[in-house]
């Protein structure tokens, strides 16, 4: 839900109780107050009664200014003396209506017969007074509403645009480009808000700069030592003194810088992906470079007695993605069909507008089928193999959003990559 | 024969040094950007081996500064970086290979030699050794007068183990240069012995003595002893 939404909905709902809370309130106030009124105007009207009773005893006198209906009768034994209000409804022949009337009732003595004295009083001017205060009251109310809703708007788009800019800008931050930089704010907590997302966005850039340079020179670092280790061991391996023994140990020293230098080249590339530093997308057809690899790998399969059967479909597959990238992850996933697949084994390749699936034969995993895509997994009986090219296929399909998945089915080895847009 | 050296890591271009000279050619030293700029006249260098990672310049500027002024040297980058655009920059910048670092001194050598090879050869070039004649233009070998009939694979094979002569050439060095990304990789270079197997079986078919001494467990070694 949105800030705005949330806000109105907020204050809305707010309001609406209280207003309604003190609607009751005031309307049983006003209600009260005009019975009070009632009560005072019927009271007067009592005194004048009782002074000049004999008028209405003789029947000179039906009536008087402000009082709407009397009666008089004889009391009758055994009624309450004192005065008395109450509440009535009576017919009135004019409206054909029934209408509530106050009244109060008293007793008068008159030549020792006791009289029971009705007074009543409509209370519809009072109702309806009530009535409009109440309609002026709603009003207000639903004024008052609109007015929140249009002022809470203008607040959004004055006050807070800032804070939405800012928000703009931090959804397009990318750590490969320059930090953000917001406007001067006028209100303080955004500018607060603006100073920490800039310290924050360059420290990220900042961050993020260091690393990249800091892989690349380790790499580099790395690699010129090896580099002089490996000529070394190659220059005392062409002195004509040396026995058997002492050159197999300088052969399995040279094995050993190989593999750290290849690993070193890996990890170091899967770095660089991790790091997002390949932004160059080039068309590249599939197909075509599958066929290609195939071919490059002619050797290898050769001599492992491997058939490939290839099932690709005629309209040739156009992926967008680094040329290297592409390479490598095919190079990969062909490598690991082959080194692991058993002699005179199969190879299925299949392409098509969705997905690229490569499965083969071989023995069956030595470790758990959710490792598979990590790092430094594999078959440990296996040497020379670091379990990084599949955590690097991993790594460049995440990369383009591509999904890597494995299968084992009817003793296959299953790779399928989805090309997902 | 002589051969530009631009590296500003000592030890390393100690080591090719030391091996290019058992080799025959004559090296020329330069440890820095600006050494390089001065000696890039110097000779004419039949190869130029310039590192990209300078203390105090870039190498490619070197690259194309002696693309320049020696249009028939050849110029092989080494590099301890190995992606897809810097080898394509390099390349287009003038060079004829990039090699990556660490690499192979045997295959250092048989680089220089083809690169040499293509840059510098006006016509048919023959390679010689004993009784065997190789024309590396045209891939055809010859053992005393008749000719061997080798695959692709067999015949780049023989020209490596020839520009590497007496030299122990690593079986690794073997499956780097000749196949790559595509080879073993994982430890296995059992393909290079068939290879090497089926090489040595059509020399010695043809009346060549056996120059290929196995070094058990290491590599290789192509000698007249």
């Amino acid at each position: 839900m949105k800030l705005l939404t949330k806000t109105t909905l907020y204050i809305a709902t707010l309001s609406l109780f209280l207003f309604f809370i003190m609607g009751i309130i005031f309307f049983h106030v006003l209600k009260n107050m005009s019975i009070a009124e009632l009560n005072r105007d019927l009271t007067g009207i009592q005194e004048v009664v009782d002074d000049i009773f004999p008028h209405f005893l003789g029947g000179q006198l039906t009536g008087l200014p402000g009082l709407d209906s009397i009666s008089i009768e004889q009391a009758r034994t055994g009624m309450d003396p004192s005065d008395q209000f109450g509440d009535t409804l009576m017919y009135e022949a004019r409206t054909n209506q029934f209408r509530t009337y106050r009244y109060l009732q008293f007793q008068v003595e008159h030549g020792n017969v006791a009289y029971t004295v009705k007074l009543f009083k409509s209370t519809t001017p009072a109702d309806q007074l009530v009535e409009k205060v109440t309609l002026m009251m709603t009003m207000m109310v639903i004024l008052f509403l609109a007015g929140i809703f249009f002022l809470n708007r203008f607040i959004f788009a004055n006050l807070w645009k800032d804070f939405f800019d800012a928000l703009e800008k931090l959804k397009q931050f990318d750590t490969v480009k320059e930090p953000i930089t917001l406007g001067e704010p006028d209100v303080e907590e955004f500018m607060e808000l603006k100073k920490v997302l800039e310290r924050m966005t360059l420290r990220l850039s900042s961050d993020y700069r260091e690393l990249r340079e800091y892989t690349d020179h380790t790499t580099h670092e790395l690699q010129t030592p090896l580099a002089v280790i490996k000529t070394k061991i190659e220059l005392l391996m062409q002195s004509s003194n040396l026995g058997s023994g002492e050159m197999q140990l300088l052969q399995s020293i040279n094995t050993s810088i190989n593999h750290l230098s290849r690993l070193n080249t890996t990890l170091a590339l899967i770095t660089r992906i991790e790091n997002q530093q390949f932004t160059d997308r080039k068309e590249i057809n599939l197909s075509a470079m599958v066929n290609d690899h195939i071919e490059m790998f002619q050797e290898l399969i050769a001599l492992r007695e491997i058939s490939v059967e290839t099932d690709i479909s005629d309209k040739e597959k156009v992926i967008s993605m680094d040329m290297g990238l592409a390479d490598i992850m095919i190079t990969n996933l062909l490598k690991n069909a082959i080194v692991h697949n058993e002699d005179g084994g199969r190879i299925f390749i299949e392409i098509t507008d969705e997905v690229l699936r490569i499965s083969n034969n071989g023995p069956s995993l030595k470790f758990n089928e959710q490792d598979l895509f990590r790092r430094f997994v594999r078959d440990t009986k296996k040497t020379g193999n670091f379990g990084l090219g599949l955590s690097l296929v991993k790594k460049i399909c995440d990369y383009y959003g591509f999904k890597l998945s494995y299968m084992h089915e009817n003793s296959l080895h299953i790779f399928t990559i989805q090309f997902l847009s | 024969m002589q051969i530009l050296i631009v590296e500003d890591e000592l030890p390393l271009m100690e080591s090719m040094v030391t091996y290019l000279e058992m080799e025959g050619f004559k090296c020329e030293q330069a440890s820095s950007f600006h050494a390089g700029l001065c000696t890039i006249d110097k000779h004419d260098y039949i190869c130029m081996l310039i590192d990209l990672n300078l203390p105090d310049g870039d190498g490619l500027e070197l690259v194309k500064l002696a693309r320049q002024n020696q249009s028939s040297s050849g110029i092989i980058i080494i590099s301890a970086r190995n992606a897809l655009e810097e080898r394509v920059k390099g390349l287009s910048m003038g060079a004829d290979d990039y090699l990556v670092k660490p690499f192979h001194l045997s295959e250092l050598s048989a680089r220089i030699q083809s690169v040499a090879r293509r840059t510098r050869t006006q016509g048919e070039e023959i390679l010689k050794f004993g009784v065997i004649r190789v024309m590396p233009e045209e891939r055809t070998c010859f053992v005393n007068d008749s000719q061997v009939e080798l695959t692709r694979k067999e015949h780049d094979l023989l020209l490596y183990l020839m520009s590497n002569r007496n030299r122990v050439v690593t079986k690794e060095s073997i499956g780097d240069y000749l196949w790559g990304e595509y080879g073993g990789g994982y430890g296995s270079y059992d393909f290079i012995y068939t290879h090497l197997k089926n090489l040595k079986r059509k020399l010695l078919d043809a009346g060549s003595p056996d120059y290929i001494q196995n070094i058990y467990g290491v590599g290789y070694k192509f000698t007249l002893e």
